[in-house]
């Protein structure tokens, strides 16, 4: 709440334990009872979840105006009111006695199996048995027994003994993530957490359902039986996922991450994660990990080196060559900052590229002008009059974004419009106004958008970039309403990987290349004499030019060839490759030199997310011997007689602080114009395609409970479509292009005639690998 | 089994009686019942279609209530009362003579699929007890005899008439289109306040 907000609120003074507390109207009695530090017991009470009263621990004696309620109440449910006294289990001893009973009756049916539970050493029930209850139980019938454990879906095990009815994962499940696919059945004696039995509980959301549950009755399945929370090291961490920026928790035992859990950010996160971040992080203690340089022999295979042999090799083949450098998404800042260094300095070039995607220059004239310079954050969309969506799904590509957009539609009906192919189940959740548009065409759609104000926010994906004059048609709506911008791209790096300047057309801290006042600024900073002029190559043009023989070598860093184009690994067969690696991939496959680089848990760093903001974090895994890229780049410049200097993350941090950001002209935005729309004929159609949250990507890889949760891929088309080809919902069609072809059930749905979407990299659904496209391309549409 | 477009459409007129479409669950539940006899999956997963729901809310509400049945009932289902005094008037007997007359235990039906028993809580006709409802029509001061000769009834097809409400028993499926909401006519037939109810009213009148 802003301080201003604060002031407009009327203050309550409550009485609790002989102690005044004063509070904004509206506060329940436990948590006041909190800010004085004084601990009511409760299960059901969770402060982000609309207040249930089930579990009845936390009673309370309540008087107000000196009429005392005949029994004790429950605290998580009644707001302090002006003249209320109350008294906790401190003073009063009949609620002391009352949360005696609650306790020994949730206990009745209570098995006593904490030393197997995996919620034992970190479960509210235990403690809080401990300090409420009795030290021996006086029950001598028989425990009350389910069948155990119940999958509701792959990932999330239910043990409907151990629940004490709480409804804190049903209650989070509707009114948080809007998926309202587990509830409270039968009754009495009989009652219990469960779902329809054809309905798995497959949210995006359902791992914080896990986290917040006080007993050991959900359970994630991979971490089941793993470990003892006693035995494990706890880190603050950033998730490496998406742009959503949440704080998590990683849990390491011995040198393995064993689980991750929602760290607390009221800022960004809140308490919650999506189950991607908590559950995708196998990769990195995958079978496929590189632990040492690889080198390409005589024999054509690749063969363990020692580090000063793998660098001397490399620099070899760098010095004095003519080089490009393609930065995955998800580099720290530090690293990309080091990449962006080690291309200016080292190499002499702007050819670099963070973009391991779809791109275009108008999206680099974008990024360098209006994403750069993009302020919004979580709170705007708090006091947005309207959200816009463009070329963004919040709940497959920045689920926490979606959260937060979903919380004001829940709470004050936000008003949100998308522009998309159909409307996903994510804007259906939105009860958003879907502008239907065939690929190609979002520009129109954007200059058509009207009632914006500075209150509106306008978030744009990454996406947008592949409709030609659609970010221009962003920018002109954003002057001529004054709304408020936020980029969102798909992943963790990318804001950050901008603001270093791990593209062509910047330098660290947003500075134009273009400008020769920033070119010094930074020379000068970096102690070289000048840094190169030419304008640099994006992504297709460095891959390109290593195809054509004009690069002599490229520095592939951490990047999936079949994220940019199918022919993109291909195009990196005429070059000399060097592999900055976590794990064997398509890239270290064709590579010349392979370094193993230290992946997000075993090094320290940070992120911006979308809005900017920074996410920091540190190494999780201590005694991990691999080193972020950062350092490998800088003992390679040294090698290469032109060092970089960034030692450790934390100098590399120092340098780009005391860099600081841009604060001579800004670059301006550079329009392009919007294509011709396509001319269909009958049985053609133009695709669409996104990424699902959960799909084929590298991150996910080695998790299949994660995996049996995905949305299965279909084929998404109108009606009038379905009619003209005479399938019904469900039958297969096929989708294909010169180079492949796709069949999917089809899924009609509201859209444009002459859309026909699909999942972009989903199992059965790989549009970049079969079709060669992305989007916005004729396809050929039949019945299969 | 799928649904008719006319049982579609008469769906549709139930839930056009709210102003807020899921307030129309419940009846659309004992519609399903009317129709398959209990609540299907085919039944649930139309009314979440049509309320906007995600199915497990349907069920959350199916199985909390114990008048949806997630199984098959007889065509006559006939609920023994067996709380406090209903029990201590013949109820307790009666519930247990009946099982062993038909052979079945709580919760069953017999082979033929005519009768279906089950013992249910208080049904706000104590005084009648020991009450016996058969598709949630009153049949009030029972003994174990006069309620052997209504499952026999039952089974053979002509059960005798309730002691309140209509003249003729209705079956399982007729009945649970009137808690629908769907009209038999019959509401007004026979007795609907009986005797002992009005006695206190008789009583207080009188001083």
């Amino acid at each position: 709440m802003t301080p201003e907000a604060l002031t407009e609120v009327e203050m309550i003074t409550v009485v609790i334990d002989g102690f005044e507390v004063t509070v904004p109207k509206g506060t329940l009695i436990i948590r006041a009872a909190e800010k004085l530090g004084i601990q009511i017991p409760r299960f059901c009470d969770h402060p982000l979840l609309a207040p249930a009263g089930a579990c009845r621990q936390c009673l309370v004696d309540v008087e107000i105006n000196g009429r005392a309620f005949p029994k004790p109440q429950a605290s998580c449910t009644i707001p302090v009111e002006n003249n209320m006294i109350v008294k906790t289990q401190l003073t009063s001893p009949v609620a002391e006695k009352a949360q005696k009973g609650i306790m020994e009756f949730l206990l009745i049916n209570h098995p006593l199996d904490c030393p197997v539970c995996d919620k034992g050493g970190e479960c509210p029930l235990q403690n809080q048995a401990m300090s409420t209850g009795r030290g021996e139980s006086r029950y001598e019938g028989v425990k009350r027994t389910f069948e155990k454990p119940v999958a509701i879906s792959t990932q999330v095990l239910l043990d409907r003994e151990r629940c004490v009815l709480c409804a804190r994962c049903t209650r989070f499940s509707d009114q948080i993530a809007g998926d309202p696919f587990i509830t409270l059945n039968e009754r009495g004696a009989l009652q219990q957490v469960g779902i329809y039995e054809k309905d798995p509980f497959e949210s995006y959301y359902s791992g914080n359902t896990v986290q917040i549950c006080p007993v050991g009755a959900l359970t994630g399945a991979s971490y089941r039986f793993r470990s003892r929370p006693f035995d494990l090291v706890s880190t603050p961490s950033a998730c490496e996922h998406c742009a959503s920026g949440c704080a998590i928790r990683t849990d390491v035992r011995r040198g393995k991450t064993l689980r991750r859990l929602a760290g607390e950010d009221a800022s960004v996160n809140e308490e919650w994660n999506c189950d991607k971040g908590r559950w995708a992080f196998k990769y990195l203690s995958s079978k496929e990990r590189i632990a040492t340089p690889l080198l390409r022999g005589a024999d054509g295979e690749l063969h363990e080196a020692s580090w000063p042999e793998a660098l001397a090799a490399a620099a070899t083949a760098l010095k004095g060559k003519r080089v490009g450098v393609l930065v995955g998404g998800r580099a720290t800042v530090e690293d990309a900052y080091a990449y962006s260094k080690f291309a200016r300095v080292t190499l002499g070039t702007n050819d670099i590229d963070f973009r391991a995607r779809s791109h275009s220059d108008e999206e680099a004239s974008f990024l360098a002008t209006a994403a750069l310079n993009a302020k919004t954050t979580y709170f705007d969309i708090d006091k947005a009059d309207k959200v816009v969506l463009l070329g963004f799904e919040p709940e497959d590509e920045s689920p926490i974004v979606f959260l937060r957009i979903f919380k004001q539609v829940k709470k004050r009906a936000l008003s949100v419009v998308t522009v998309a192919a159909f409307a996903s189940r994510g804007s259906q959740k939105l009860k958003a106004t879907l502008i239907p548009v065939v690929a190609g065409n979002e520009a129109a759609a954007i200059s058509a958008l009207e009632g914006l104000t500075e209150k509106s926010v306008v978030l744009v994906g990454e996406r947008l970039n592949e409709s030609a004059g659609a970010l221009s048609a962003v920018v002109e709506l954003l002057a001529k309403s004054n709304a408020k911008l936020g980029w969102i791209p798909r992943r963790s790096g990318e804001r950050g990987a901008l603001q270093s300047g791990a593209i062509a057309n910047l330098l660290p801290g947003g500075r134009p290349v273009s400008d020769p006042a920033a070119r010094v600024d930074v020379a000068a900073a970096w102690g070289v004499e000048s840094l190169p002029t030419t304008a640099g190559k994006s992504t297709a043009e460095i891959l390109a030019a290593a195809s054509a023989k004009e690069l002599d070598a490229v520095v592939v860093a951490g990047v999936d060839p079949l994220d940019i184009s199918a022919e993109a690994l291909t195009q990196l067969l005429n070059t000399y490759v060097l592999s900055f690696e976590i794990a064997h991939s398509a890239v270290t496959a064709i590579a010349d030199v392979v370094l193993p680089v230290a992946a997000i848990t075993e090094k320290s760093g940070s992120f911006l997310d979308w809005e900017g903001r920074p996410r920091a974090f540190t190494k999780a895994i201590e005694e991990s011997l691999t080193r972020s890229d950062l350092r490998i780049l800088s003992m390679l410049a040294y090698e290469m007689g032109t060092p970089i200097n960034l030692p450790s993350v934390a100098a590399t941090a120092r340098e780009i602080a005391a860099l600081g950001n841009w604060d001579g002209a800004k670059a301006s935005f550079t329009p392009a114009k919007s294509n011709k729309s396509l001319k269909l004929a009958a049985g053609e159609a133009v695709l669409s395609s996104w990424r699902l949250l959960l799909d084929l990507g590298t991150l996910q890889a080695g998790e299949p409970n994660l995996a049996g949760t995905a949305r299965p891929a279909t084929a998404n088309i109108s009606q009038s479509r379905a009619d003209s080809l005479g399938v019904a919902e469900g039958e297969a069609i096929t989708v294909s292009t010169a180079r492949g072809s796709i069949t999917l059930p089809a899924h009609i749905t509201a859209m444009a005639d002459g859309s026909v979407w699909l999942a972009r990299n989903s199992d059965g659904s790989q549009t970049i690998a079969t079709l060669g496209i992305v989007g916005g391309e004729v396809v050929s549409v039949v019945k299969a | 089994m799928a649904f008719t477009t006319e049982q579609l459409t008469i769906m549709d007129s139930i839930i056009a009686r709210y102003p807020k479409s899921r307030s129309a669950i419940m009846p659309l539940l004992h519609y399903v019942q009317s129709i398959d006899g209990y609540v299907t999956s085919t039944g649930i997963e139309i009314i979440a279609e049509k309320l906007e729901l995600a199915t497990a809310e349907v069920t959350a509400v199916s199985t909390f209530y114990t008048q949806y049945k997630p199984e098959p009932v007889g065509e006559y289902h006939v609920g023994v009362c067996t709380n406090t005094l209903c029990a201590v008037m013949g109820g307790d007997a009666i519930f247990a003579a009946v099982k062993e007359h038909l052979g079945i235990e709580n919760d069953g039906v017999t082979a033929d699929g005519k009768v279906s028993l089950e013992h249910i809580e208080c049904n706000a006709a104590c005084d009648y007890a020991p009450v016996v409802m058969v598709n949630w029509e009153f049949y009030d001061n029972q003994t174990v005899e006069s309620v052997k000769s209504l499952v026999d009834g039952a089974r053979n097809g002509n059960p005798p008439a309730p002691t309140r409400g209509p003249k003729t028993l209705r079956t399982w499926k007729e009945n649970s289109a009137v808690l629908a909401g769907l009209s038999d006519g019959l509401a007004g037939e026979g007795v609907s306040a009986g005797e002992p109810s009005k006695l206190g009213l008789k009583i207080s009148r009188g001083n």
